[in-house]
């Protein structure tokens, strides 16, 4: 079934002009993720009107090939300028800057290189195997179970998003407002449209999302005025040779590392609102950890590149996973590759990958088939980077807010779009300025109707609340989200005060209840071990008289710097 | 009054804001006929909202006002500092208000080539390459939307009067 599905998906995608839409996709990923202040989130937006006129297999294939180009394309700027292209290659810098510097930019980018490419291939086979599972095991939820999953995503999310966890909530909150507006999907009554038509009809989310998110970032890529009017990078002509040979031996000395930060990378994309901005940090400090000589981290050592980099392009086959399988977007990429769908009149949920296994398995293969183009492509794209790192901020905001513009007025070809873009840039950049995550947001805007229909379903069934704490995955997402409510403080205050040292067992002793409550043979003995888990961190500490270690804290300590 | 600081003004605001959509709510229709009222849902995030607000103002009003000491009365330093923004808000505005007349190809461009003249300079040099940048680059994106896409964008009314 699996290689009939497989088949299946490479004749879709087997045409010339899907494979050189997804050259193209790579290229302009690795190009855009190269230059700084440009995020992958923006690409992939500024991808998504040219995947109108195309079908869903070849506009997802497009996108999921500008993701993988974007992870890929950060260590660029990161390992040769010092200042990373996007958020999750930050740690990149750590030991990739010095390297170059230390006279090896061929090795420093080789490594780089092979690490996204194994981070990646780990994280499609992981993909290709997990998310069908995870999908049978989302086909068991029910009304109340989604709403709390949900509500799960929302509040980790929010959680996620920085030290201030009230704002991320808020951002929340009002995401949902958002999609409040205009009819009702249940019943088909008109709600806060203020007495215009225009409004009956709801804010199209891919307009709010843009204006959110795109409209806002080039405006805080041109606030400051001279920053704006220079080049995007200081980079010298470079002649660079990148070192693959070198670098594979490299890799394949340290495949410990590579392992564990491909599962870091997998298991940060699963969890909503986490992606490699955070997978990167955690991987280095991990890695950072497990080494023999950690005090050579920082000065150019391989292990500080190859996890990082590792980490950050496993994440996108996690939060591929979760959009596929559950139909809840982990990030901001994959709310418009989720976008992207709906445009195609795709819905994922967890029939999706059940009912459309071609487009799914599509997916699938163009992941992993994205990562070879990559490979391929970063010496061309290297030499591209350098011509575009010439170019002025300003003159790169202008024309892509023209670009967006026109991208938004084709969802629909409607004026009011181009008004909902406005009022949302102008929200967007406000709420920047105030120190408002806008994951949040967009995760309600995109989440809020499912919510309200499942939460519809559930009344029709009955108006008892008690569903949502009696059914055991709706109970294990409500534990989840409380316990993700306290992470950001669990987080800051780790090993400096008592409570934290009992957080993580009690966590997994809570999730040990509603896996009972699952019965079957397999849940029940992973309740099990979540209580054996849990009681063997108990002793742990207990043996060691519940010493406090302020050094645990570090790696968030280093995710805020 | 030495307690109150940006967060303070945004909580309150937010607030404000709850309350305009709770009463707005309250003229929901209510149909006769499911389970859920087209009312509840919105009401139930507008009582969450309300309540973090309530959250944000407190933690806000205990952080004290250290954050607006120095902004306070500089509104002269606060449009020099949102410059670029408010420029590209204004443009922006004129481009959509402009668009049903201009279309999206003529306001386009101009609406690009303002703003990078805006934000970069009008030097003689500047200005050609400015105009450059916007006619080839709206142009290009006009033309791939327009034929390559076949995206029917707005043509604009000085057209059909010439």
């Amino acid at each position: 079934m699996i290689w009939e599905n497989v088949l299946l998906a490479i004749n879709e995608l087997a045409t010339v002009k899907t494979a050189m839409l997804m050259v193209l996709g790579v290229a302009c990923g690795l190009i855009a993720g190269a230059i700084p202040g440009f995020t992958i989130a923006m690409a992939i937006v500024l991808t998504l009107p040219f995947t109108f006129g195309m079908d869903a297999a070849q506009g997802l294939a497009t996108m999921v090939s500008v993701y993988i180009g974007g992870l890929s394309g950060g260590l660029m700027a990161g390992i040769l300028t010092g200042i990373p292209g996007t958020p999750s290659s930050v740690a990149t810098t750590f030991d990739g800057f010095p390297m170059a510097r230390n006279g090896q930019p061929g090795l420093a980018l080789g490594i780089g290189v092979w690490s996204s490419f194994c981070g990646g291939i780990i994280s499609a086979i992981l993909l290709m195997t997990l998310a069908p599972q995870l999908a049978r095991i989302g086909l068991e939820f029910q009304p109340w179970d989604y709403f709390a999953l949900v509500m799960f995503a929302l509040t980790i999310t929010a959680s996620l998003a920085g030290d201030h966890l009230v704002k991320g909530l808020i951002a929340g909150a009002l995401g949902l407002l958002v999609a409040t507006i205009g009819e009702d999907d249940i019943n088909g009554v008109a709600r806060f449209n203020f007495g215009s038509d225009a409004l009956l009809q709801g804010f199209d989310f891919i307009a709010v999302l843009i204006g959110l998110f795109a409209f806002s970032q080039l405006l805080s890529d041109v606030q400051d005025r001279e920053t704006a009017t220079k080049s995007l990078a200081e980079t010298k002509s470079v002649r660079i040779k990148i070192e693959h040979g070198k670098a594979v031996l490299v890799l394949m000395k340290r495949w410990t590392n590579v392992i564990r930060s491909a599962l870091i990378g997998v298991f940060t994309g699963i969890l909503p609102g986490a992606g490699g901005s955070v997978a990167n940090i955690l991987a280095y400090d991990q890695a950072k950890k497990a080494s023999k000589n950690p005090e050579q981290f920082g000065t150019g050592t391989p292990d500080g590149i190859i996890a990082p980099e590792t980490s950050n392009n496993a994440t996108e086959g996690g939060s591929l996973m979760t959009m596929m399988a559950l139909g809840i977007p982990g990030d901001v990429v994959t709310a418009v590759m989720l976008g992207a769908l709906l445009i195609h009149d795709v819905i994922p949920s967890p029939s999706f990958i059940r009912d459309e296994p071609q487009l799914a398995y599509a997916i699938f293969i163009a992941f992993f088939l994205a990562n070879f183009i990559m490979l391929a492509l970063q010496s061309f794209t290297l030499k591209i980077f350098v011509l575009v790192t010439k170019v002025r901020m300003y003159m790169l905001a202008s024309v892509i807010l023209a670009y967006t513009a026109i991208g938004v007025f084709s969802l629909n070809n409607v004026q009011f779009d181009l008004w909902t873009l406005f009022w949302f840039g102008i929200v967007g950049f406000t709420m920047r300025q105030l120190g408002f995550p806008l994951a949040p947001m967009i995760i309600g805007v995109v989440l809020g109707r499912n919510a309200e229909l499942n939460l519809s379903r559930a009344f029709a069934v009955t108006t008892d609340l008690t569903p949502f704490f009696t059914r055991p995955w709706s109970l294990f997402f409500i534990i989840l989200g409380l316990f993700s409510t306290f992470f950001p403080l669990y987080q800051k205050q780790r090993g400096k005060r008592p409570w934290t040292l009992v957080y993580p067992s009690l966590l997994s002793i809570c999730l040990s209840v509603p896996m009972f409550m699952m019965g079957g043979a397999v849940r029940p003995v992973l309740g099990a071990l979540l209580v054996a888990l849990g009681a063997y961190f108990l002793i742990q500490h207990h043996r060691e008289g519940w010493k406090l270690d302020p050094r645990a804290s570090e790696a968030h300590e280093l995710q805020a710097e | 009054m030495g307690r109150i600081n940006r967060d303070v003004v945004v909580a309150v605001a937010l607030m404000f804001g709850c309350g305009v959509f709770f009463w707005a709510s309250l003229d929901i229709r209510e149909p006769d006929y499911g389970t859920l009222a087209p009312a509840t849902w919105p009401q139930v995030i507008l009582a969450y909202l309300l309540l973090l607000c309530v959250v944000y103002l407190g933690q806000s009003l205990r952080a004290g006002s250290s954050a607006t000491a120095k902004a306070r009365g500089e509104t002269k330093s606060w449009l020099e500092r949102y410059r670029n923004p408010l420029w590209c808000y204004a443009l922006f505005l004129l481009f959509l208000f402009t668009l049903p007349a201009l279309g999206m190809l003529i306001g386009g461009v101009l609406f690009v080539f303002l703003l990078l003249c805006v934000i970069g300079g009008f030097s003689p040099r500047n200005l050609v390459v400015h105009a450059a940048i916007a006619l080839v680059m709206v142009g290009a994106m006009w033309a791939l939307f327009t034929f390559g896409l076949g995206v029917i964008l707005p043509q604009g009314k000085i057209f059909t009067v010439l």
